[in-house]
């Protein structure tokens, strides 16, 4: 037997060297011999590894760069594209709705700074026609950063509360293109709840500690919730 | 002779037309087989769907389209039973109609929609779903059993439902409730009125809120509720004895709220408003 015979058969039979040829070629080559006994230590370290002596992630990183510079592993091949769903591809207003209802719980919850004004100011009587009631996550992100004064939020509300919001916008586009005999009764519906949500939202400003107050903002992005999801199921 | 004539030709010309309308408009039957509570949903952009209790394992649901630009698609999986409008190039609200008449076992879970209704349910027990953007929806005679009813400007009327949880939801049509009692109700609305006869039963909770819609409560001598109303922006109005609450020490702006108990306060009424008149009145 051959030293190359003996690296050929070696995986194979390392774990139970009975192999007559083989032990008598590992008595007589210093080289196999010392290959032998090396794969043998390493095998029995490796039982001894455990789960935490596992590499690193960047480790893999590595590797599977290295492989890939070499051209020995590819990406595999960008999937087909999906077939177009029929119907209104409007399940962004899924989401939307979530969201209102989610700004609309963390508004209920969350507690204002005691800095906050506690007169109560009668709220404009007129409904504005059209309030950015999706901006609300954005106001309720600002809420607890910093102790914001009720001027503040009048303000910021005054400069988002003129024209509707980019996702009303897309809203109401939907409908007409969808259901053009929809659009004003949606419109008017929308108008409606969006002046529900902005005056609550000011009278809760206004009136932090008040509870039904809350609660009435809450209702009112329920019912503009509603509204998004009664499009999304009527107009398809 | 003449007339005679005139009057002959009428006559051909509106049977030629009844005739021309009677061909254009089908009326299919379908019958499903199910086991104890059911699932029947019907959803149809335009048309009417009537609901009553039939067969307690049989669901029939006649379909009646208008025009043969909309067709009626029909689904059964086991229990599930789902009929649908789909409308067709060219229809319209008049040609892609189709009313719906259902038979379905009282314990049956109910799903109805239909953007323009009217949309009827009568005498179910089961749970019942009813969504109309501008469907006028009517529930009656209803026992036991989840009620939700939501429009968008669509009137609801609730007449004889007791025992379950009441959900009403409605931006802007006016919301009656004759002879509502539940263990839970919720009334919600934009601008749409809240009218509410009756005695509000014995342990239920119940809200009605509004933006500036009106709520109205009509409220018998021997009612007993613990009420409490307020309009934040709005007035309030109490016609009806209340007794204090004990151990209240709320003062409140008797033009915007009001509280007090009534009989032995079984039952828990909440009302409110943002800029909307709320009265309480005896009957």
């Amino acid at each position: 037997m051959k030293c190359a015979d003996v690296q050929r058969v070696l995986p194979e039979v390392i774990e139970d060297l009975q192999d007559g040829e083989l032990e008598a070629h590992l008595r007589s080559c210093p080289a196999c011999s010392e290959l032998v006994a090396d794969l043998k230590l390493i095998s029995s370290e490796a039982r001894q590894l455990s789960a935490s002596d596992e590499p690193a992630p960047r480790v893999w990183v590595r590797i599977a760069a290295e492989l890939r510079a070499e051209g020995l592993i590819r990406e595999p091949e960008a999937a087909a594209p999906a077939t177009p769903r029929r119907g209104w591809s409007a399940w962004w207003l899924v989401p939307v709705a979530a969201a209102l209802l989610a700004g609309a719980s963390y508004l209920v919850s969350h507690k204002q700074a005691p800095q906050v004004a506690q007169q109560q100011t009668p709220a404009a009587a007129t409904p504005v026609t059209s309030a950015p009631a999706s901006q609300a996550p954005a106001v309720v992100a600002q809420a607890p950063a910093a102790k914001v004064s009720p001027q503040q939020k009048a303000n910021h509300r005054t400069e988002v509360a003129e024209g509707p919001s980019p996702e009303d916008e897309q809203f109401l586009s939907e409908v007409g293109q969808r259901a053009p005999t929809m659009r004003a009764t949606y419109e008017n519906q929308l108008r409606a709840v969006n002046a529900y949500i902005q005056e609550a939202q000011a009278y809760v400003d206004r009136n932090p500690d008040d509870e039904d107050a809350r609660q009435l903002l809450m209702e009112a992005y329920q019912q503009k919730a509603m509204l998004y999801r009664m499009a999304l199921e009527h107009v398809q | 002779m003449e007339s005679t004539q005139r009057t002959a030709v009428a006559g051909l010309i509106l049977a030629t037309c009844l005739a021309s309308v009677a061909i254009a408009e089908s009326r299919k039957e379908y019958r499903f087989n199910v086991g104890p509570q059911a699932n029947v949903s019907v959803d149809t952009r335009y048309g009417a769907i009537s609901v009553k209790p039939g067969s307690a394992n049989q669901v029939l649901i006649t379909a009646t389209a208008k025009s043969d630009k909309v067709e009626v698609e029909s689904q059964q999986n086991g229990n599930r039973v789902e009929l649908g409008s789909r409308l067709l190039p060219g229809a319209d609200p008049q040609s892609g109609r189709v009313d719906y008449e259902m038979l379905v076992p009282p314990d049956a879970t109910v799903h109805l929609r239909s953007s323009t209704g009217p949309i009827t349910a009568d005498g179910l027990q089961g749970d019942v779903t009813l969504e109309g953007a501008d469907a006028p929806v009517d529930a009656r005679n209803q026992r036991r059993g989840h009620l939700v009813v939501q429009t968008m400007r669509g009137p609801i009327t609730l007449n004889d439902v007791h025992n379950g949880h009441v959900e009403i939801t409605s931006i802007s049509g006016d919301i009656h409730l004759n002879s509502v009692t539940a263990q839970l109700v919720r009334v919600d609305s934009t601008s749409g009125k809240i009218f509410y006869s009756g005695d509000f039963g014995l342990g239920g909770d119940y809200k009605f809120t509004t933006h500036t819609g009106d709520i109205e409560a009509l409220v018998p001598a021997t009612a007993s509720a613990e009420f409490s109303a307020q309009s934040l922006q709005g007035q309030v109005q109490n016609d009806f004895p209340l007794q204090p609450r004990k151990h209240s020490h709320i003062s409140l702006d008797a033009t915007r709220a009001f509280m007090g108990t009534a009989g032995k306060a079984a039952s828990g009424v909440v009302m409110r408003s943002f800029s909307g008149k709320i009265r309480l009145k005896q009957r």
